[in-house]
């Protein structure tokens, strides 16, 4: 039993690109495999947290997410309209003490505690509250989280409406010789991306943004994210897929909607 | 909401979002007071928060501008 449970594990690793990463909780990615950390360096300290409405990747190096990824169906996001509350911000009791953000550690930081997946997908309650933990937080641009990135989640949800469902993964990418780093514990990303895939038109894509106050989304696709982030998003779809860049919906923020009234 | 007491308390008037922070509060969404009850109890909430905002900002000895804590820079783990 054991020499086959081996042989099964060898072909698991060997294997392992396309089965994607082990996970407890395959409902939330596409074809029910995770995606994967290729780099070493990002693999170290990483671990998977599963909750109702998403899975994300922890990295104890950043103290960030590493990725976040959800369903997200037409009823979810139908659900969700109008599900407002108190919710609390909360360090995450799944990642360990010496591995995980504190709320202490974001402070006087100047950033936002930016989601990685939405509370704004969430369809319950519950599954809302999942989504303030900070293992699901990266530090971002308080305009850009409020204006261009916020429009971008609400033109992945309609999204998800007018096609049935969606698979989402957002994450942090973590560029250059130097990173910031907020009160010697939380490592500040350099840009912010999301990709989506729409199964009912076997298409996908990806936006990418500077983490800066002015940064402009812009689109790219699949297989050109993953070379630029390192990870294998989707290990169940095939390279073709990735490499087409579906016809992305224009996102508006607030914020202009705002300009544009206020020359009137 | 405790207005400037923790780092984690949060509150949605309709689709304003609100986050307490201990150096500021963040408001941020949108928000329509309609002419009816609805659009008074929203308001009511708005006038709530800021009154304890103001409260507390009255009570305490205020610097002219907050400073920020930005931390450092360290050589990137990932490269």
């Amino acid at each position: 039993m054991i020499a086959v449970k081996s042989i099964f594990l060898l072909l698991l690793i060997v294997t392992g690109v396309a089965l994607g990463a082990e996970t407890g909780c395959p409902q939330h990615y596409l074809g029910g495999a995770a995606p994967d950390v290729g780099n070493p360096k990002l693999a170290a300290l990483a671990r998977e947290v599963c909750y109702q409405a998403y899975g994300l990747q922890h990295s104890g190096i950043t103290r960030t997410a590493l990725w976040s990824a959800e369903h997200l169906t037409r009823n979810h996001v139908l659900e969700s309209k109008g599900l407002h509350r108190r919710n609390d911000f909360h360090p995450d009791e799944h990642i360990p003490y010496n591995e995980r953000a504190e709320l202490a550690d974001y402070a006087r930081s100047g950033f936002d505690r930016g989601h990685m997946t939405p509370s704004g997908d969430a369809f319950s309650e519950n599954a809302q509250a999942e989504t303030f933990s900070l293992a699901n937080m990266v530090p971002q641009a308080g305009r850009l989280n409020r204006g261009a990135w916020e429009a971008l989640e609400s033109v992945t949800r309609d999204l998800a409406i007018r096609r049935g469902d969606l698979y989402v993964i957002t994450g942090p990418l973590f560029q250059g010789i130097s990173l910031q780093r907020l009160h010697g514990r939380v490592l500040v990303p350099t840009k912010i991306w999301k990709a989506i895939y729409v199964p009912s038109l076997n298409q996908g894509g990806a936006w990418i943004a500077e983490n800066t106050d002015d940064a402009k989304p812009r689109t790219m696709s699949i297989a050109a994210l993953e070379r630029e982030v390192g990870l294998n998003l989707f290990p169940k779809l095939d390279a073709r897929t990735k490499t087409y860049l579906m016809d992305m919906p224009e996102a508006k923020a607030y914020r202009r909607n705002y300009t544009r009234r206020q020359h009137h | 909401m405790n207005p400037f007491a923790n780092e984690s308390e949060t509150l949605d008037i309709a689709d304003l979002t609100i986050e307490n922070r201990v150096d500021h509060i963040s408001l941020f969404g949108s928000l329509d007071i309609t002419r009816d009850k609805i659009g008074l109890a929203k308001a009511k909430a708005l006038y709530s928060l800021l009154g304890q905002a103001i409260n507390v900002l009255e009570s305490i000895d205020l610097p002219e501008k907050i400073d920020l804590e930005k931390g450092d820079r360290i050589r990137n783990p990932f490269t």
